[in-house]
């Protein structure tokens, strides 16, 4: 009784190539034999009741993950319902864009709600314009059977997403953060990764007197260094419970040891003249240009950097990422990794069933395999990547993530943009040698102070 | 014949309506709505509590206006247009005088050659120039530093990422841009003075700068008053330069108040307080503009 998605009309609607990965390496069960991409059982079909015809709008941010992902998802839903039309756009733009439709009450059905410019999550949910996706959660998954499409989640991958008890977003990658460096050019110099903090300034002071620049950082963009950087060293110094302490703005954390530790550890790539000079006046882009043409040894980032720089790396480049080292060995492990790039449905939406349907079909474990292949990052997906041939620079990441058993996750800079702005901010100044560490504290804990003490924020807290 | 002349006059004067509102309505229904309905409409919204994301802001009365005057970060942007208001009209338009000056009255050889390099950076966007001279400011390879490299900087200057330097850097990129355009209107403006007012003055052995100051100036003195008032009103803005070459930053040091209004609504998604933040800079150009015509008026010279 299943229906079976027919390779005919699979080649039809998506293109030779994507078929092609998906039928060869994305699709454990793919009934080879038959020749078809992937079965679907007869309760996962239309399980959320999709009628026929009712077509489905997605309008999406198109960042470093490119695109060729959502049009892969697009296609499954055309495959899975061909009566039913889904359009893909992608934007960048997406608050200046979207913001007209919502007004308006005719927001897409569905959206990627990412980047720089995205609408503010905490707006939306706070004027109730997210349709609950319960009814999805509960729903059978496309790909796996006898589980639901939650039960196919990473644990905790959703959990920032849910408000209320609500599940308002979906986050469709996982992102691991730390410190790149180019295995080829570590092999050639016989440099080894080392396991402490005071290891790794002294890798930097031979990295310096081989004249190489040890450090850049995405310049004009002082926020790469607080997650990709000062986050790891505060987690480090003063463990998960300091990090909490940031994000429920306990009084005083800023100016606590364990912070005050962890800023003057970064402050000595200033001390010691580290850092690429110049880098304050480069962007994201070209600082880790620079970083590819081999004129710094290290930069912070998170696992999207392989793709958003898949043109400019030169072969061999052998790019992996390492986390922070820390005080001692002990906590030579942690690091940061996070949910992200999150999905949302428009509770105004045209087509609400159709935005979810879409979304089964995006965190599919099909999709999955070809975000991992073709874009080299992370579903939070069971199965996600498994029979598919990973990039160096995601098996490093997924052996560091593994070795930490799971990553941290500071949820502050979402909760509270005017805090993050200054942290970012603040960073730029420490890290140029315009603050002192010392100073640094005060300003922030100041901006805290400020934060918590505005009525008009509302106030999130964890455990 | 007066007769004859005063009773068409007549006629005329009671049809002339006849003639105007035809002519003016459909001009004056489109300055309604899509000016003076938007203004209002911005003028309402900076009294209200708005995500910009439902059509219902809540009304909430002058209290945008109140946190607006103890905002540092609103002072700290005006305090950057003051100093683009002071600075880049009064040195756009000291360039834009020598340089026409010497194209009408110099020797120069390649005249019209000049008047066309000039006026180039007129005819490109805002945003590719901002992008160009991110170029030039690029700290490894840009030309800026390759020159103080020359000169014997030991390292690179990152213009654009030292708050010393960004708001300069910001400011040069403009004055840059706007100099060719006053260039030939100056020109347009010295060329309809009479040749025989300089040849008088010569022949009294007037020297270059007196024909400039007492001559040129005087009779010129319209243009560059209009020249002002541009030059101030696009210095209360300045947002596509700004948010092409530095949005703002480095921490904040090159924020006007244009780009805080964008981060405040697009980016923090308080739409109220931005509007508020919008009237501000909208009633601070109005004032501009009326003071600087009250301050520069004179009697006009004619020729």
């Amino acid at each position: 009784m299943k229906r079976e998605l027919s390779r005919r009309d699979f080649l039809k609607s998506s293109g030779a190539l994507a078929a092609g990965v998906l039928a060869s390496q994305a699709l454990p069960f793919a009934a080879a034999q038959d020749g078809l991409p992937f079965e679907v059982a007869p309760e996962a079909m239309n399980p959320l009741g999709l009628e026929a015809g009712a077509n489905v709008e997605g309008v999406f941010f198109e960042g470093g993950f490119g695109r060729s992902y959502i049009d892969n998802a697009a296609d499954i839903f055309r495959a899975l319902h061909p009566e039913n039309e889904m359009s893909v756009e992608g934007i960048q733009q997406v608050s200046e864009i979207l913001r007209p439709r919502f007004i308006g009450g005719n927001p897409p059905d569905v959206i990627d709600n990412s980047g720089a410019f995205n609408i503010p999550m905490d707006s939306l949910v706070a004027d109730d314009q997210l349709a609950d996706l319960g009814p999805l959660m509960a729903a059978p998954a496309l790909d796996t059977p006898e589980k639901t499409f939650a039960e196919t989640l990473f644990p905790g991958s959703q959990e920032n997403g849910v408000f209320d008890g609500r599940q308002l977003y979906l986050n469709i990658a996982y992102t691991v953060s730390g410190i790149w460096h180019s295995q080829s050019l570590f092999e050639e110099k016989g440099y080894d990764y080392p396991r402490t903090w005071d290891g790794l300034m002294g890798l930097c002071e031979t990295i310096k007197s081989d004249g190489i620049a040890p450090w850049t950082y995405q310049g004009k963009f002082p926020g790469y260094m607080v997650f990709g950087c000062l986050h790891h060293l505060i987690h480090k110094t003063g463990g998960i419970q300091t990090i909490y302490d940031l994000d429920n703005l306990v009084d005083g954390v800023w100016q606590s040891d364990a912070v005050l530790q962890a800023l003057n550890m970064m402050y000595q790539l200033v001390e010691n003249d580290y850092i690429l000079p110049g880098t304050e006046g480069l962007t994201h882009t070209e600082s880790q240009a620079e970083w590819l043409q081999g004129n710094a040894a290290f930069i912070p980032c998170g696992t999207w950097l392989e793709n958003e720089m898949r043109e400019l790396t030169p072969d061999g480049f052998n790019m992996v990422i390492k986390p922070l080292p820390g005080p001692d060995e002990s906590t030579y492990d942690s690091l940061g990794a996070w949910p992200g790039e999150p999905y949302i449905v428009p509770k105004n939406a045209a087509n609400v069933v159709g935005g979810m349907e879409f979304m089964r079909c995006m965190l599919s474990k099909a999709n999955a395999g070809f975000f991992a292949k073709e874009i080299s990052a992370i579903m939070p997906v069971f199965g996600g990547s498994e029979s598919v041939e990973l990039s160096g620079a995601l098996t490093s990441a997924l052996q560091a993530v593994e070795a930490a058993n799971g990553g941290f996750n500071v949820l502050y800079g979402g909760w509270y943009s005017d805090l993050r702005t200054q942290v970012n901010n603040s960073t730029g100044e420490l890290m140029t040698g315009r603050i002192t560490p010392e100073q640094f504290a005060e300003t922030v804990q100041a901006s805290a102070d400020a934060v918590k003490a505005d009525s008009d924020i509302p106030k999130y807290t964890r455990a | 014949m007066t007769n004859n002349a005063s009773a068409a006059w007549a006629v005329f004067k009671k049809k002339k309506y006849h003639i105007i509102i035809p002519f003016t309505l459909p001009s004056l229904l489109l300055f309604l709505v899509f000016v003076v309905y938007p203004y209002g409409q911005a003028m309402y919204f900076s009294l209200t509590k708005w995500r910009g994301l439902t059509p219902r802001p809540t009304f909430i009365g002058l209290a945008n206006f109140e946190k607006l005057l103890g905002d540092s970060l609103f002072w700290n942007a005006l305090s950057h247009n003051l100093i683009y208001l002071v600075s880049i009209p009064a040195i756009t338009i000291i360039i834009a005088l020598y340089l026409a000056f010497l194209l009408t009255h110099g020797k120069a050889r390649f005249r019209r050659f000049y008047r066309i390099t000039f006026f180039f950076p007129q005819v490109m966007s805002l945003v590719a120039i901002g992008v160009l001279w991110s170029f030039i400011y690029h700290p490894t390879i840009g030309i800026l530093s390759s020159i103080a490299g020359l000169l014997g900087a030991a390292e690179p200057i990152a213009w654009l990422g030292n708050p010393d330097l960004a708001l300069l850097a910001v400011g040069a990129v403009v004055v840059w841009q706007a100099v060719g355009f006053y260039v030939v209107l100056f020109i347009a403006g010295m060329e309809s003075i009479p040749v025989s007012y300089y040849e008088a003055a010569t022949i009294d052995g007037a020297s270059r700068w007196h024909l400039f100051w007492h001559i040129t100036l005087p009779l010129l003195w319209d243009t560059i008053r209009t020249a002002l008032v541009f030059l101030a009103i696009g210095a209360t803005n300045m947002f596509a330069i700004t948010q092409t070459m530095t949005q703002g930053g480095p921490n904040r040091s090159t924020d006007v108040l244009s780009t805080y209004v964008y981060e405040r609504a697009f980016l923090s998604g308080k739409f109220g307080y931005a509007t508020a933040v919008a009237v501000a800079m909208f009633l601070l150009a109005f004032a501009l503009s009326v003071l600087t015509m009250r301050a520069t008026r004179r009697e006009t010279l004619e020729y």
